[in-house]
């Protein structure tokens, strides 16, 4: 292991970004807090993007690595102990400095501090408490502050940093019990559940008192939050999101994250992706976590065990809904909310501003575009005054063959950057380029 | 013949109002009270668009009071949110903002109700599309606005927004940033936020040459800059690279003014 001492700030920036990037959260929701006299910063509740990289992820909180150190070997981490990579860490007073001026200029929207494992879970959640109780009382720092739980570290430790900290995370990184143990043999799941549990439990005791302990002081005000490594372990997608969805209802989680495997070491155990990461997993996966938080989807309405996968070519509220074709026309102008919500090209957004605009007037398609409704999906669900918009057949075949033609270019878009494609004679969205000489000499002679 | 009516012979009376909150209510409340009816009149701002034929102009009369006025029926008779709306509105780039916003209130003070959400409406919705365009851009704004720190040890934040949204971005600064001396720069309205730390802030018309001089000073901190610099690039991972994801969440126009892209 390479360990270099004297190292200056911007390498070790450049060192710790670069090892924290593979982590997917950095979300600064879920907290709404007022600027404080005499400290810096406050906290939105819908959370601000500052930044957008070159990945088209945002950049919204200083996402670092306290160090790369670790004592764990799991496999698919860059961090790993068995890998010969240059190591560093932060002081507390580095990263105090680095958030105080990144957040003056309005660079960033807090910090995220995660760390690899020096010495013992315990000695690196102290590190963090450090670091956290620095900025918060000596930098007077009031922006919003994520921060991981180290599985196994004491649950004082927790507590401790859970009341400096607006979010804490733990991750779950693979989804079953067996897929932890083939890839980071030293992490068990049940040594990951327990934080968890107890910053739930933090969270509830604060929400049912009578009267606050300490007046002002929350604990983990925005919630917690995990992430799941999508296609590193042969796991299908029914299993994700059942796993999501418990996450949601027995741990009370705000979000779960979804994070495209990158094979960033040469290990036996990984499996090789020749198509690069699989975006489009990740992101049927996102869609699906959307579903069943905001549209009020189950799990198993989506998938089922003898359907474990999403359809490649429809996102899964069209797929859902072209299974369930007898709970559709929805009259828009009579129906109740949790229906119109469940039409596919309609959104909370819009369904909103439907149920909203109709106590006026009764609605027509031509208003629908207006309030956001996305006409070309949702006209083969919907009625306005009694009428569809044409006269299309109510047919499972039909419908999915139209939606399917408006879907095949998102496809290929997310699946598909920057690689070489299958050529098709049928799909005329791609111009090939005009035949040369060499073609018309080949067809001729008839060696293509 | 009996002489004919101007109103009779379908021509406009155009109200022009000053580019301003205050310019545009007083234009309404010219055009509304002058009797001439709601079809016969147009609301028009200053110096933006063309001329037309068959119109009388009447340049507005500014007073406070009749901003009151206004004010105070749209408050009493349409809520508070249809009041933010028009004052979002009255911000916008839009060169028929002032006559959009009249249709609006036309509809919003003989409507018993709240009417915002009744985008059906033509005249609601242009002003909601109005008010939206506005309220994104502000939010952006707020989000890729980019301090840099000047000898004087004040944070200069330079922007070129279409609409000008720089006073729906400085509550927000002025809570989050309450203990700095900071200023936004409005480039293309050669305007300012300036904020006093421990104080308030206010608006400032920045044509002059010792204005000029100090927003061109540039900033005093590279260090921290070139730092911002290398933790973007080191943050992206290689494998996921997507310049149209970027592109849509950040659009170019807005990069020359941020750090990173400079």
């Amino acid at each position: 292991m390479l360990i270099q001492e004297q190292m200056g700030i911007q390498e070790k920036l450049a060192i710790l970004s670069d090892a924290a990037k593979y982590d997917v959260s950095c979300t600064s929701s879920g907290v709404d807090r007022k600027g404080k006299k005499g400290m810096l910063g406050n906290a939105v509740s819908a959370g601000l993007c500052h930044s957008f990289a070159a990945d088209g992820r945002c950049i919204s909180l200083l996402k670092i690595l306290f160090t790369n150190q670790c004592i764990y070997d799991c496999r698919y981490c860059i961090n790993r102990r068995s890998n010969d990579v240059v190591r560093t860490a932060f002081t507390p007073d580095e990263v105090c400095t680095l958030t105080m001026e990144f957040y003056r200029r309005n660079y960033i929207e807090g910090l995220f501090l995660s760390s690899g494992i020096l010495h013992s879970p315990d000695y690196t959640m102290e590190l963090i408490w450090q670091t956290l109780y620095k900025l918060r009382r000596e930098f007077r720092f009031n922006g919003y502050i994520h921060v991981k739980a180290i599985p196994g570290a004491d649950p004082v430790l927790i507590e401790q940093v859970g009341f400096l900290a607006d979010r804490m995370s733990v991750n779950l990184e693979l989804p079953t019990a067996q897929g932890l143990k083939a890839l980071a043999p030293a992490k068990s799941r049940s040594r990951i559940l327990a934080p968890m549990r107890q910053i739930q439990r933090g969270i509830q005791v604060r929400r049912t008192e009578v009267v606050p302990y300490e007046r002002g002081k929350r604990f983990v005000p925005a919630g917690q939050s995990t992430q799941m490594i999508v296609g590193a372990t042969p796991e299908n997608d029914y299993q994700m999101i059942k796993v999501a969805e418990a996450l949601y209802q027995n741990y009370d989680l705000k979000r779960v994250f979804y994070s495209a495997f990158v094979r960033v070491n040469d290990d036996s155990c990984l499996p090789v992706l020749p198509g690069g990461p699989p975006l489009l997993r990740e992101h049927r996966l996102y869609q699906a976590d959307w579903l069943m938080r905001f549209y009020g989807f189950g799990a198993e309405e989506l998938l089922t065990e003898s359907k474990p996968h999403f359809n490649v070519l429809l996102d899964p509220k069209c797929d859902w809904a072209l299974r369930h074709l007898e709970l559709f026309p929805v009259e828009i102008n009579r129906a109740e909310y949790h229906r119109i919500v469940r039409v596919p090209g309609i959104g909370v957004k819009s369904a909103k501003r439907i149920m909203e605009a109709r106590r006026g007037t009764a609605l027509d398609f031509g208003d629908l575009k207006k309030l956001g409704v996305v006409l070309k999906r949702a006209m083969y669900f919907i009625t306005c005054k009694g009428r569809m918009m044409y006269p299309v057949k109510v047919d499972q075949d039909f419908i999915t063959s139209q939606l399917v033609g408006v879907e095949r270019q998102k496809v290929w878009d997310i699946g598909t950057s920057d690689s070489y494609r299958q050529l098709s004679m049928f799909d005329d969205g791609w111009l090939s380029p005009a035949p040369t000489g060499e073609d018309f000499f080949g067809a001729v002679s008839g060696q293509m | 013949m009996p002489p004919v009516r101007r109103e009779e012979a379908g021509i406009m009376t155009v109200f022009v109002c000053r580019d301003s909150l205050e310019g545009i209510l007083c234009g309404v409340y010219d055009a509304w009270t002058s009797r001439l009816g709601h079809a016969n009149v147009a609301l028009e701002v200053e110096g933006r668009g063309n001329l037309r034929m068959f119109c009388e102009y009447r340049q507005v009369e500014e007073g406070e009071e009749k901003t009151e006025k206004v004010v105070r029926s749209i408050r009493k008779k349409a809520g508070q949110e249809a009041y933010e709306m028009v004052f979002r509105a009255a911000l916008s780039r839009e060169e028929e903002k002032a006559d959009r916003i009249y249709r609006f209130l036309i509809y919003a003070l003989n409507y018993k109700g709240d009417i915002t959400g009744m985008l059906q409406i033509p005249a609601v919705y242009e002003l909601f599309h109005m008010n939206r365009n506005v309220g994104n851009e502000a939010h952006l704004l707020i989000e890729f606005a980019r301090f840099s720190q000047t000898r004087e040890g004040v944070l200069l934040c330079t922007v070129g927004p279409k609409n000008d949204v720089i006073i729906l971005m400085a509550p927000h600064f002025a809570d989050r940033l309450s203990m700095e001396n900071w200023i936004i720069y409005d480039q293309g309205r050669k305007k300012a936020i300036v904020h006093k730390a421990g104080a308030g802030w206010m608006v400032v018309q920045t044509e002059t040459e010792e204005w000029k001089n100090r927003l061109e000073a540039g900033s005093d901190q590279k260090e921290f800059e070139e730092l911002w610099k290398t933790f973007h690039t080191t943050i992206a991972i290689k494998e996921r690279t997507n310049y149209v994801c970027q592109r849509g969440h950040l659009p170019l126009r807005f990069r020359p003014y941020m750090t990173e892209f400079q």
